[in-house]
């Protein structure tokens, strides 16, 4: 119960914080509206007709990893940055539940981007949202928000062992999107990239959500692709646990979480 | 004398830049990231048009790679100043302003040109562009003149820094909205005219589209379009003199120079 109320309070301290920020609001609004307009135009002479698909899912989720993965690796230069990394990090209460409710409080703010990829779709481009299984749509949505808390989580205690959070958050927003096939299929990638990008819970999150957008024709392959999804975000949440005990360990060895 | 200290102080802000970096860092950063961008936008090009050939977004993005030195490194330099509090000494000292904003440009300048000539090897290594038919000597020039242009505007908007404590979404907008109005991803021809006047006048436009006419043998307009680019350059730098003078006369009234 304690667990729950340190994440649900950290969760609305850090929503109240991230929406004063003006790189937020630009992550939030303007950042699909310009993910949007770039892959519309780029579809527009692909002979593609299912928009949603490709266009709206794509800039969606971009914007949506986007807000989710600056933000929180942002968090971490933040507090380092204003001194209040080390004090929260031996707090009474667990460090690990302060980061999921920070990174849940974001999540939650960032669904807006997705909606802004919606309305822009719509309004600019009279493009049809037509989701074939709504109830399934909804059920893969859920499911990539959570696989995106936990692959935000591990990014977050990396970026704790190094001063220079600011470079290496920027290196990991692309690299996901591509991996995970946001914004064109996996297939097109290299073989070993493929095969990599297997490993990670995002690209089944995000087929998820194109097959039950575009309609599902197989339903045990619905499910099978929903078992694997679960297996692999289980192995990440293990990994996420072993990786905290040893950051955790290196942290205090080395005392880098202050600026100097 | 004076020539030698113009460099001398223009070599001495590259340093101060990239001091926190260490060398596999300042890789990451300056060549890394943004040839991955490049890469995955080529990708996203490939799905949408079916083709192979891709030449016409390995230059675009190749030229855009300079975003990362000319726009985010040199559209931070005035805000850095507020924020370390030397800008009372710059604004204090009698030196020549138009120089010591130039003397901010020059390494940027270098950084993107050869960020852009590793984008068209990237190209050739990566997607197989075939260059046999293009006079090198043509794109050289076509890459200087760009990246000059490129640094002019970023000067510009590094103005804005002392007016503005939100830099980072001001530099973040301008990148979407050069990804979309340059030309680079898909034909500027596709946006709305009014649009298409904007695009005229942010700068890359032109030199992307002088190159990508070279590339299918289309010489004639080249020599105007480097032209129009060398006079854009001019404008920004004009316009960043002409903003500097008003905003210096803003904050010595408002005693707002600094960052705190």
């Amino acid at each position: 119960m304690k667990k729950i109320v340190v994440i649900y309070e950290s969760m609305l301290v850090q929503m109240r914080q991230s929406f004063v920020r003006p790189m937020f609001k630009f992550c939030l609004f303007f950042n699909p509206i310009i993910s949007t307009i770039l892959l519309y135009e780029m579809y527009i002479n692909s002979g593609e007709t299912n928009y949603f698909a490709y266009v709206v899912l794509g800039s969606g989720l971009m914007g949506l990893w986007g807000c989710i993965c600056f933000s929180s690796a942002g968090d971490i230069n933040r507090e380092r940055h204003s001194g209040t990394l080390a004090i929260i990090y031996t707090a009474p209460v667990s460090f690990r539940e302060i980061v999921v409710g920070k990174i849940m409080g974001n999540t939650i703010l960032s669904i807006f981007s997705f909606v802004m990829s919606l309305l822009v779709a719509k309004i600019l481009f009279h493009i049809e949202i037509d989701i074939k299984n709504p109830f399934y749509f909804l059920f893969s949505f859920v499911a990539t928000i959570v696989v995106f808390v936990i692959i935000a989580t591990i990014v977050a205690f990396l970026l704790m062992l190094s001063r220079k959070t600011e470079l290496y958050m920027n290196c990991i927003e692309v690299p996901l999107i591509m991996l995970s096939g946001f914004v064109f299929p996996v297939d097109l990638l290299p073989k070993p990239l493929q095969l990599f990008s297997r490993l990670i819970p995002s690209t089944y999150a995000v087929e998820l959500l194109r097959i039950t957008a575009c309609g599902i024709e197989d339903i045990n392959n619905f499910w099978n692709k929903v078992v694997l999804l679960t297996g692999i975000s289980l192995l990440y949440v293990l990994g996420a646990r072993l990786l905290y005990r040893i950051i955790d360990k290196r942290v205090r060895i080395k005392g880098n979480l202050n600026v100097v | 004398m004076a020539i030698r200290r113009f460099f001398e102080q223009a070599y001495l802000y590259h340093k101060g830049r990239q001091a926190a970096f260490n060398a596999e860092e300042f890789v990451l950063l300056e060549v890394g990231y943004p040839l991955l961008t490049m890469i995955f936008h080529c990708l996203i090009a490939s799905y949408c048009y079916g083709t192979n050939d891709l030449g016409e977004w390995v230059v675009g993005n190749s030229f855009l790679l300079c975003v990362n030195s000319c726009i985010f490194g040199l559209g931070i330099v005035f805000m850095n100043e507020r924020y370390t509090g030397r800008i009372r000494s710059i604004i204090a000292s009698p030196c020549n302003k138009i120089a010591l904003i130039l003397a901010n440009g020059i390494f940027p300048a270098i950084l993107a040109i050869i960020a852009s000539f590793l984008g068209l090897i990237v190209g050739v290594i990566v997607f197989q562009i075939d260059y046999s038919k293009v006079d090198f000597v043509y794109i050289f020039i076509s890459i200087i003149v760009a990246m000059i242009s490129a640094s002019c505007f970023g000067l510009l908007l590094g103005v804005l820094g002392l007016l503005t404590d939100s830099m980072h979404m001001v530099l973040n907008m301008m990148e979407g909205l050069l990804l979309i109005l340059t030309g680079a991803e898909f034909p500027i021809e596709q946006l709305p005219i009014c649009v298409q006047y904007v695009s005229w006048s942010i700068p890359l436009t032109k030199s992307i589209k002088a190159v990508k006419g070279i590339r299918v043998g289309d010489y004639k307009n080249y020599w105007l379009l480097l032209l129009l680019e060398l006079l854009s350059g001019i404008v920004y730098v004009v316009l960043a003199r002409f903003l500097f003078a008003v905003v210096e006369k803003e904050t010595r009234k408002k005693g707002s120079f600094d960052y705190y």
